[in-house]
């Protein structure tokens, strides 16, 4: 049984083909990236999304030899992401499934972040911690549901450094920039610092960075002290979280997975409590169409399928409201 | 107070600090210290652990002032991060929430309330409100321990998020129902704080709750 994963919830357009044993057998992606200083802006990556679409598709269903191969479930993610962004792939998968009469598979791109994740780290029953752009949340699985354990109050950990590296005019994606600039970095300046509980707040800190940020502080310094603090915060409720729900593995997914600051950190606190930790390898760490295709391929499987004329999409749509029966993992 | 030199015992790993078990005269003592943590900057790892040293043992002490079940403080070692305080007898309630009877949980919820209704009242917001953080007494109300997030604040919002916190504790690790546990707990609450302060605080904790990501109705 072969599943294709089509992802389009924000810059990224994807196509993916995983197999009934959880192998990647192919995974194509486009992201769209906007100039420096601006931010993604929906309908131009829609656009974006809708002009790569064909080449994508048709990509990710050959072989290497040229063939074409027919999935037997079509996937698509339904939410949660930009409107016009998510029409595109809806619509895409909406015609593959009719014209190839095959059932259609609705995924949550966040769930679909952690089973990819779970997949390649054979992780059974994690704390998953997931960072991206659109979610920044410490969960555990609990009866049919990913329960939040901490999250953002406000905005997300990829916010963050995404509208930091505008304000400093630093290419997108902004992690990966910061990061490279922190490197350059050695005086801690002192920032917000915000953890309430199990959840943290970040609008605070990009306030008081943005505002050093024009006063001509050192680039390298503010980028490092930025990446420190919004690490540590997280990492304390992480480390709150692993205390109380005793887990003993911690899971790292979604785009900001791939900072490597960020991964030794949370390693560090899993090795701390005696737990394993498992960061998404970094080419699976954004947003890409191999997670949408592992997750349908496991929803299916579950029983969830969804017809054509129901096939909404949901551009706000909670990871906790999701049924993922699947987990623990066998 | 040098707590390098104290003859103690470890008797739990927590997320922040490690409390240890000793004896200074006639009294069973619990010191905390926070410990160094690997994965965050040296400079940022030294100042919240001081800050929040000197926090804790201040707010402890109002809490205790005011009339709320918490730990006396014995002593404070600034120096090596560490707050030496009375032993508590009893049970943590995350652990033992769900062997009780209906009732029985909601009698405990309902003096939680008061509890927390009295650290509120004295414009103590706890900060980390689970029910890790609850010790139940054989003789007595509840305990309120770990004041490491404890702030001093008069603010709906501030004492929102203990009521917020508490509840999402409640959701995410037990099997009692949510609603019900929490009905109690306001009825507590209520009687110390009146319906004021109770019924603005639980206002704000339900929006808070809706502040999270992807929430279809704000």
């Amino acid at each position: 049984m072969i599943c294709l994963g089509i992802e389009s919830t924000a810059h990224t357009f994807g196509a993916s083909l995983v197999d009934a044993n959880d192998r990647i057998l192919t995974n194509v992606n486009s992201t769209y990236r906007p100039p420096v200083g601006v931010g993604i802006h929906p309908r131009k990556a829609s656009e974006h999304h809708a002009t790569v679409a064909d080449d994508i598709v048709r990509t990710a269903l050959s072989t290497t030899d040229g063939s074409a191969i027919d999935p037997d479930i079509i996937a698509y993610a339904a939410g949660p992401g930009l409107g016009p962004c998510l029409r595109v792939g809806a619509t895409v998968g909406r015609a593959l499934s009719s014209f190839l009469k095959k059932p259609l598979v609705p995924v949550h791109h966040g769930v679909a972040h952690l089973d990819i994740a779970m997949s390649i780290a054979k992780a059974r029953d994690p704390l998953a911690v997931l960072v991206s752009g659109g979610h920044t949340s410490i969960l555990v699985h609990v009866g049919k549901k990913w329960r939040v354990y901490g999250e953002t109050q406000d905005i997300t950990l990829g916010n963050l450094l995404d509208m930091f590296g505008r304000e400093a005019r630093l290419p997108s994606p902004g992690g990966a920039s910061v990061g490279r600039e922190a490197m350059k970095g050695q005086n801690l300046i002192k920032l917000p610092y915000t953890v309430k509980g199990n959840d943290v707040a970040y609008s605070g800190l990009l306030t008081a960075a943005a505002t050093l940020l024009r006063k001509q502080s050192n680039l390298a310094d503010l980028c490092f002290s930025l990446q420190e603090t919004a690490f540590s915060m997280l990492s304390e409720a992480v480390e709150r979280s692993l205390v109380q729900t005793r887990r003993s593995e911690v899971l790292l997914a979604g785009g900001v997975a791939a900072s490597p600051r960020l991964r030794e950190m949370i390693g560090s606190v899993a090795e701390d409590h005696g737990s394993s930790f498992h960061p998404v390898p970094i080419e699976y760490s954004g947003d890409c169409g191999a997670q949408i295709a592992c997750s349908g391929r496991l929803a299916f499987e579950s029983g969830v399928k969804i017809s054509i004329s129901d096939s909404f999409v949901t551009p706000r749509w909670r990871m906790d409201e999701v049924d993922v029966p699947w987990i623990p993992r066998a | 107070m040098d707590t390098a030199s104290l003859n103690s015992t470890l008797l739990h790993r927590g997320a922040e600090a490690d409390l240890s078990l000793a004896t200074i005269g006639p009294w069973r003592v619990v010191v905390k210290r926070r410990v160094r943590k690997e994965y965050r900057n040296p400079i940022l790892d030294e100042r919240i652990r001081h800050d929040r040293t000197i926090s804790e043992a201040s707010v402890i002490h109002e809490a205790k002032t005011a009339g709320a079940r918490v730990p006396s403080i014995v002593g404070v070692d600034i120096e090596n991060n560490a707050i030496v305080m009375t032993h508590l007898a009893g049970t943590v309630a995350r652990e033992c929430l769900d062997d009780m009877g209906k009732s029985e949980a909601q009698k405990l919820l309902r003096s939680i309330g008061e509890q927390i209704g009295l650290l509120h009242t004295a414009g103590i917001v706890h900060g980390d409100l689970t029910t890790s953080n609850v010790i139940v007494s054989p003789s007595g109300p509840p305990f309120i321990v770990d004041f490491g997030m404890s702030r001093r604040s008069i603010e709906a919002e501030d004492r929102g998020v203990d009521l917020h916190l508490l509840q999402r504790s409640i959701i995410a690790s037990h099997r009692q129902n949510p609603s019900s546990m929490m009905n109690s707990m306001i009825r507590g609450y209520e009687e110390i704080t009146g319906m004021k302060v109770a019924s603005s605080t639980w206002r704000k904790a339900r929006e808070i709750a809706r502040r999270g990501r992807y929430f279809a109705i704000r």
